[in-house]
Order: C-alpha cells, then sequence, then structure tokens
C-alpha cells in the first residue's frame, strides 16, 4: 500500500513539472516560430525591413555593438552614469525636502497649489528650456534628470512622513518618548516601504529622463546611439540598442527588488527570515547577553 | 435635506476666500523676483523676468493668439494616443483575465514592454509614423498601454471571495459574475491606470513633438528654448501645465462620476437619483 | 519573576486616587465622563465596565496621563498625575506593535525609549516572553504572529519596566474567547506574581468580574462610576467559578446597576 502511494505521488509531482516545463516550451516554441516566420518573410520580400528589420541582421547588429566594435559599452556608460548620479541626487533631494514639508504644516499648506502645479506639469518638458539655459554638455542633463526623478520620492516621502498611525503616535506617547526618538524609532522606519516604492519610479524616470536629453543633445549615450543608428535607417543597430536597453531596463527591475526585499526587509516573508536568523544569531539566548 | 450640496453661489465664495491667501503670497513672490530683476541683483540672461514672461504670455493667448493651434494639437495627441492605447490595453486585459492560457502568453510581451523605457523608441516610432501628429499620437499610445493594462487586469483578476460565494449560491453564471461583479469591482483599479495612462500620454506626445515637428506646444517650446527666449518658452511651459491640469481633472471628473460610491457626496447624490428613478417607476 | 516591586507606599495603601474627576470634549458640548471619585489599593485589580460611551476609557487615559481632565483631581503614588510617567504602564486594544521590530525588539521598546538596554534590561524582555509562552518567537516579526500571539507580546512589553500600576484597555477585546479566557488566566497569575496594581477596562461583564477585586460599573450619558461591587471570589480562579452561584449574582448586580440607568 505504502509502495503504491508513493508511486502515485511521485508519479502527480512529476507530471506538475513537467506541466510547467511543457508550457514553457511550448511558449519557447511559438516565439521562435515567430521569430523564423518574420525572418523568411523578410527573405522574401513580403517585409519591409524599415518596420520588421530581419532578425538575423538584429543579431549580427548585437554582435557588432557588443563585440566587434564594442560601441555599446561606452555609450552604456556615458548613460548610466548619469542616470545614476542624477538618481541619488535627485533622491536624496526628494527625501529631504518631503520629510521637511511632511513635518511643516504651515510649509505644506503653502506650497500645495505649487505642488499640484508640479504633478500636472509634464516635468520631462522641461528639457529643452534646460539644454538652452545651462548649455549643451554633462551639467544640462543631469539637471534634467534630478527634475525629472525628484518628484516621486518628494511625493512619497511627504506621505509616509504624514500617515503616521494614530495608535503607534499615542503608544510612544504613554511611553513618554521624545519628539527625536518618535522621529528616529517610528516615523522614519514607518516612511521606508513607501520611500522605496517611490525611489523605483524615479530610477526609471530618470533612465527616461536621460533618454531624452540625449535625444536633444545627439552626443553620446545609448539614446544619441538610438537616433544616429534611426536616422541612418540602420534599423537593426536601432532594434539592438532598444533590446539593449529592455535587458537594463530588466536588471534596473530585479535590482530594486532584491534591493526592497532588503532594506524594507519586514514588508516581505523571506526578509522577515533572513532577519530573524540574523537578529537570533546576534543576541542569542541569555547566557550570551 | 442636509446632505444637498450647498448652492454655487456659497461654494464659489467659500472657493474665493480659500484661495486668497495663495494668490497674495504668489503676488508677494512675483513682486520680489521683478524688483530683484529690475534692481539688477539677478542679472543672467537665462532667467526671464516675469513681466516679460506676462508679456508672452499676452501675446501668446490675446494680441496674436499663437498658442491656441498648438494647445489644441498637443491635447489631441495626448488624447487620442490614450484612447488608443487604453482600448488595446482593456481589451488585452479582459481578455487575460477571462483566459488563462491568453494571459500566459500575453505576460511576457507585457513584461518586455514594462521594463523597456517606452521613450527610446521615440526615434523609431517616428521614422515609422513621419512627422506629423501620427507618430506623436502612436508614441502616447504605446507609452500608456502598459499602466493601464496591468491596472485593469490586476483589477479584474483580484478575488474577493466571499462576494464570489454569495453571487454563486444565488446561482450566478460565469457571465453575470464578470459583468455584475469582477468588473465593477475593477473599477477603481481602472481609473487609476487611466490616470496615469493620461499623464504619460502627454508626456509622449511632448517628447515626441521635441524630436521632430512643426506643430504643438512641445515644438513652440522648444523653438523658443533654442531661440533664447526664455520668456515665451517659460509662458509656453505653463500652457503645458494648463493641458495637464485639463486633463488630470478631466478624467477626476468621470472617475468620480463612474466609481460614484467612494465619495459621500456622490453617494448622497446618485440615492437621491435612483430612489426618483424608483418612484417615477412605481407611478406608472 | 515575583521580585517585589519598588514603591513608597507599603500594602494596603491607596496608590491611586481621583477626586470629582470630569473629562469634557468640544468645548464642553461632550461631556465623556462626570463627577469621578475613587480609591485604588496596591495590589487590587480594578476592572471598569460599562457599554460605550460610559467614559471607562477616558478615564483609564485620564490615570495614564495622556490627556488632562477638565474638573477634578488625580493622584498617583501620592503626586499628582500631569502626563506620562514611568511608574504607569499602558496596554491599549490592539497590540501596536512595530512590524520592522522582532517580539524582543518589541519587548525592550520602553526601555529603549529610556535609555540604552543593559544586558540585565535584555534578559528580562526574554523572561518576560517566557512568561506568556512565545521564548520560541523571540526573533518572530509581527506579521508572522497571531492576534493572539502579538497581545501577548504586547502583555510582555506592559510589563518590561516594572511599574507597579498597569492599565489595560479592552486589551483582548478582539480575541476569540478561547484565547481570551486563556490570557485572562495569565494576566491574572502574572499580576499577583508580580504585586502590581491593576485597572482593566471591558465592555464584557464576565471577564470584569472574573479578573477583579473590584467592579466598577459605568453608565453612559452622561458616563458617570455608578456603583462599585466588590468580588470576594477565592484567589486563585478557575474558570469554572464563572458557572457559580456567587459569580452569577455579581453578574445580576451589575446588570441590574447597569438597567437602571
Amino acid at each position: 500500500m505504502a509502495t503504491q502511494d508513493t508511486i502515485s505521488a511521485s508519479a502527480i509531482n512529476g507530471s506538475a513539472l513537467s506541466l510547467r516545463n511543457r508550457r514553457i516550451a511550448k511558449h519557447i516554441g511559438i516565439f521562435l516560430a515567430l521569430i523564423i516566420l518574420w525572418e523568411i518573410g523578410s527573405r522574401i520580400g513580403w517585409l519591409d525591413p524599415l518596420f520588421y528589420p530581419r532578425p538575423s541582421n538584429i543579431l549580427r547588429s548585437f554582435w557588432l555593438i557588443y563585440v566587434a566594435n564594442a560601441n555599446v559599452w561606452f555609450h552604456l556608460y556615458a548613460t548610466m552614469s548619469l542616470v545614476l548620479l542624477g538618481w541619488i541626487l535627485g533622491s536624496v533631494l526628494g527625501i529631504g525636502l518631503g520629510a521637511l514639508v511632511g513635518f511643516n504644516a504651515v510649509l505644506r499648506r503653502f506650497l500645495k497649489p505649487y505642488v499640484i502645479v508640479l504633478e500636472a506639469t509634464p516635468r520631462i518638458a522641461v528639457a529643452p528650456l534646460l539644454i538652452a539655459a545651462l548649455g549643451f554638455g554633462v551639467s544640462s542633463k543631469l539637471a534634467i534628470i534630478m527634475l525629472v526623478c525628484f518628484f516621486a520620492p518628494f511625493i512619497n516621502t511627504l506621505s509616509g512622513v504624514m500617515n503616521v498611525d494614530e495608535d503607534r503616535l499615542e503608544l510612544f506617547r504613554s511611553m513618554r518618548a521624545s519628539k527625536s526618538q518618535i522621529l528616529r524609532k517610528l516615523v522614519l522606519p514607518d516612511a521606508i516601504p513607501v520611500i522605496m516604492a517611490g525611489e523605483r519610479l524615479a530610477l526609471t524616470a530618470a533612465l527616461s529622463g536621460a533618454l531624452v536629453a540625449e535625444f536633444i543633445q545627439r552626443d553620446k549615450g545609448i539614446g544619441s546611439l538610438i537616433l544616429v543608428y534611426t536616422r541612418n535607417l540602420n534599423m537593426s543597430s536601432a532594434f539592438a540598442c532598444i533590446f539593449t536597453l529592455t535587458i537594463l531596463g530588466f536588471l534596473i527591475f530585479k535590482g530594486m527588488e532584491k534591493l526592497d526585499h532588503y532594506i524594507a526587509y519586514w514588508k516581505h516573508e523571506d526578509g522577515r527570515e533572513r532577519m530573524s536568523l540574523k537578529r537570533r544569531r546576534k543576541i542569542g539566548g541569555h547566557s550570551d547577553v | 435635506m442636509s446632505d444637498r450640496p450647498l448652492p454655487l453661489s456659497f461654494r464659489a465664495i467659500d472657493l474665493g476666500i480659500r484661495i486668497l491667501p495663495h494668490l497674495i503670497i504668489f503676488a508677494i513672490l512675483i513682486g520680489i523676483w521683478e524688483v530683484a530683476m529690475a534692481m539688477g541683483l539677478i542679472t543672467s540672461i537665462m532667467i526671464p523676468r516675469p513681466s516679460a514672461i506676462g508679456g508672452s504670455i499676452v501675446e501668446l493667448y490675446i494680441t496674436e493668439g499663437t498658442i491656441y493651434r498648438h494647445f489644441f494639437i498637443t491635447l489631441t495627441e495626448a488624447v487620442l494616443g490614450f484612447l488608443i492605447g487604453a482600448s488595446i490595453a482593456v481589451s488585452l486585459a479582459v481578455c487575460s483575465s477571462l483566459s488563462d492560457p491568453f494571459r500566459r502568453y500575453v505576460t511576457p510581451y507585457a513584461i518586455v514592454l514594462n521594463v523597456t523605457p517606452g521613450i527610446a523608441l521615440t526615434p523609431v516610432i517616428i521614422a515609422w509614423f513621419g512627422y506629423g501628429m501620427g507618430s506623436k499620437i502612436a508614441l502616447a499610445a504605446i507609452i500608456s498601454f502598459f499602466p493601464i493594462f496591468v491596472n485593469t487586469l490586476t483589477g479584474l483578476v483580484q478575488v474577493d471571495e466571499d462576494r464570489e460565494e454569495l453571487f454563486k449560491s444565488l446561482g450566478a453564471g460565469n457571465t453575470q459574475i464578470f459583468r455584475k461583479l469582477r468588473v465593477p469591482a475593477a473599477l477603481p483599479l481602472m481609473f487609476a491606470g487611466f490616470k496615469i495612462g493620461l499623464t504619460t500620454a502627454l508626456i509622449g506626445a511632448v517628447v515626441a513633438e521635441f524630436a521632430q515637428a512643426t506643430d504643438g506646444v512641445g515644438v513652440l517650446m522648444s523653438r523658443f528654448s533654442f531661440q533664447l527666449n526664455m520668456a515665451a518658452s517659460l509662458a509656453t511651459l505653463l500652457s503645458m501645465t494648463l493641458i495637464g491640469l485639463l486633463l488630470f481633472y478631466s478624467m477626476e471628473f468621470l472617475d468620480d462620476r463612474i466609481v460614484f460610491w467612494r465619495r459621500e457626496g456622490r453617494r448622497a447624490a446618485a440615492s437621491r437619483a435612483r430612489s426618483k428613478a424608483w418612484a417615477a417607476q412605481a407611478r406608472k | 519573576m515575583g521580585e517585589q516591586v519598588q514603591s513608597m507606599t507599603a500594602v494596603g495603601d491607596v496608590v491611586v486616587s481621583g477626586l470629582n474627576v470630569g473629562k469634557t470634549f468640544a468645548a464642553g458640548t461632550v461631556v465623556a465622563l462626570e463627577d469621578a471619585n475613587f480609591d485604588i489599593k496596591r495590589g487590587s485589580f480594578v476592572s471598569l465596565v460599562g457599554p460605550s460611551g460610559c467614559g471607562k476609557s477616558t478615564l483609564l487615559r485620564l490615570i495614564s496621563g495622556l490627556i488632562e481632565p477638565t474638573s477634578g483631581k488625580i493622584s498617583v503614588h501620592g503626586t499628582p498625575v500631569e502626563g506620562p510617567r514611568p511608574d504607569i504602564s499602558m496596554m491599549f486594544q490592539k497590540a501596536t506593535l512595530l512590524d520592522w521590530r522582532t517580539s524582543l525588539e518589541n519587548v525592550l521598546l520602553p526601555t529603549e525609549i529610556n535609555g540604552t538596554p543593559s544586558k540585565a534590561d535584555k534578559n528580562r524582555a526574554l523572561d518576560l516572553l517566557k512568561l506568556v509562552g512565545l521564548e520560541d518567537f523571540a526573533f518572530s516579526f509581527p506579521a508572522q504572529l497571531s492576534g493572539g500571539m502579538q497581545q501577548r507580546v504586547a502583555l510582555a512589553r506592559l510589563l518590561q519596566t516594572g511599574a507597579d500600576i498597569l492599565l489595560l484597555d479592552e486589551p483582548f477585546g478582539a480575541l476569540d474567547e478561547f484565547t481570551r479566557e486563556h490570557l485572562n488566566t495569565e494576566l491574572m497569575r502574572i499580576v499577583s506574581e508580580v504585586g502590581a496594581t491593576t485597572i482593566f477596562v471591558t465592555h464584557n461583564i464576565s471577564e470584569a468580574i472574573f479578573l477583579a477585586d473590584q467592579v466598577v460599573v459605568m453608565t453612559s450619558r452622561p458616563g458617570r462610576m455608578a456603583k462599585i461591587i466588590d468580588v470576594e471570589l477565592e484567589r486563585p480562579r478557575p474558570l469554572s467559578i464563572q458557572t457559580s452561584v456567587e459569580f452569577n449574582k455579581l453578574v445580576l448586580d451589575v446588570r441590574e446597576t447597569l438597567g437602571e440607568m
């Protein structure tokens, strides 16, 4: 009896696993089939290479920009160095001002209409203005990136700081906590998850801001590359660059997710487990303390 | 009786009183800026004087009235782009919520679309759709697609087990559950997605205008900037703000009316309307 | 545990007293509490029971120092209450644990706020968690604990400072009956071990009588202390005492007091 049960159990498990694998295989199969049809259509001449660059050409472009000419690395660095710098600076500014305004009711009331106006304006639209004012070059690019990624951290920090749970505040008051203690031990940790959410939005905005700046300045960076390739109707290389941004975007997505699980650990099951273990080891039992 | 809204005149006066301090402070700030520049404290040519900005506004909106055509064009680009993007997004989301295999096939492509910065497609879109409004609408549609798709899908797929159980116990079929439970329950999230989508559609339209265009506030602003006419550039930026506000509050209005059950004032109004309709029907 | 609590008053002395205490809100339009007079002896367990709006939670908050009376005076250990103080510790209806801290860290919170926790403090916190039966969950986060477990952590936190006056505002109201009864028994045990003076607010008549030496019945509109009933049942009290004749006489007494108003 026992052996029969174990056999059937493993058969079920086995088939569950292969169901998932079969699905993934189906997806990949359909995808490859589409690619192959696309390739064939392109070679026959049914598909306009402007709109449908040949897959084999796209692959060749990947090879060219990553290996043979290896020009993509320079431009990736040019873009990302500014994106990261601008993101950090813009976030610091956003979080700092958000906290300042969050704690000051008078300032909040005074600034409210300006925040509404700022929110309605597409901030990226200020790019030409900044480039004209600050000139072509790094400073205007950085200014655009900072402007674009300032807003989400600002609003999120503002909200996080203002929406502290009333019951928790009462608890702290009943323990005679000072204002500084309430800030450090309650408001700040409580706001962290919201701030992290804002940071993710800020980073994606920063990347978009950098691209727009590069479209206008056309000097270096992935955006400029895409522009130049498209102008020369080299669509396969343009697409190779766009897919590079897809990979980059995916890495950013996963990276921010990891960061969130690390910093706002208590909101995620795996973060909680990890921290539990870490704190247990640190403090241990009675004798260690 | 007590939950009827106050007469319009009362509300207007109340609004006026609340706005007044802000107007005064704004006037003071503008005044300080103007005086500082008049006295020569701020000399950078890159910072325009408020009076110059004011002059530009008058020129653009009144004397020469150049802004209106561009305003309307950008507004149209954003709205049409949004409508196209939203239609496709909602259709795909509805299909995905109804069919698991469909959702599984669509999801990887949606993820790819999400992580790729839509703005990166601008040169390609322009190469494909040309220099006219088409490329602006296309970019706006593409960029606004994902937030609407993901919000609608999440809204439709979320399950309130208690409510589902209620419907099933009443003998409701799948279509009825979809129409009478899932769709209304999804509306709040859908509208949240619409608001984001509308905002991003405007961004798409404007960015596409920067790249290459003849008409639109984006082009106007870009042109003024590179002519170093900062005053006119800022005046044009203000009109972009106006478009943004117009779009946002329109969507807020729709949200408030369609998802009426979230605000007390709207709930009361809807109650009154329905009781009137009931009474009228009973008399027949 | 079982260490004697430091106190300037001797056993049997009055530690909490109130004279003509009243509290109104909204510029006098809402009378939450009126004309409350009480003397609470050291080591006793007092329940405040009554329907919503009778002022029991308000009275508790007045004693804790979180709010000020509009009239009358409250003293604790002979000194007037002017705000939250170290000799009073309070527990609320919601566990209100900080979800980025482990159970141990949550219990240590009051000590942290009053300085750096010493090794002795940390050991005490672990002992308290053992007392409430949660030593295996000392390093778990609130999200990993059930409602009853969270309240137990809050209970341990209540005892961490060693304050001899404990105020509890319907702490077990949100829990199911079985957990509630279990925690009530635990609470009585802990409180008598530690020798604390306890004031317990509840809307549950059985719970109020089961736990207390004295039950203060409060009525609403306006909130006032209607009657103080002495509970002379034996201690320690088994749960079965709730079926005894004496117990039910007391329940009747409370209900009649409430019904009169």
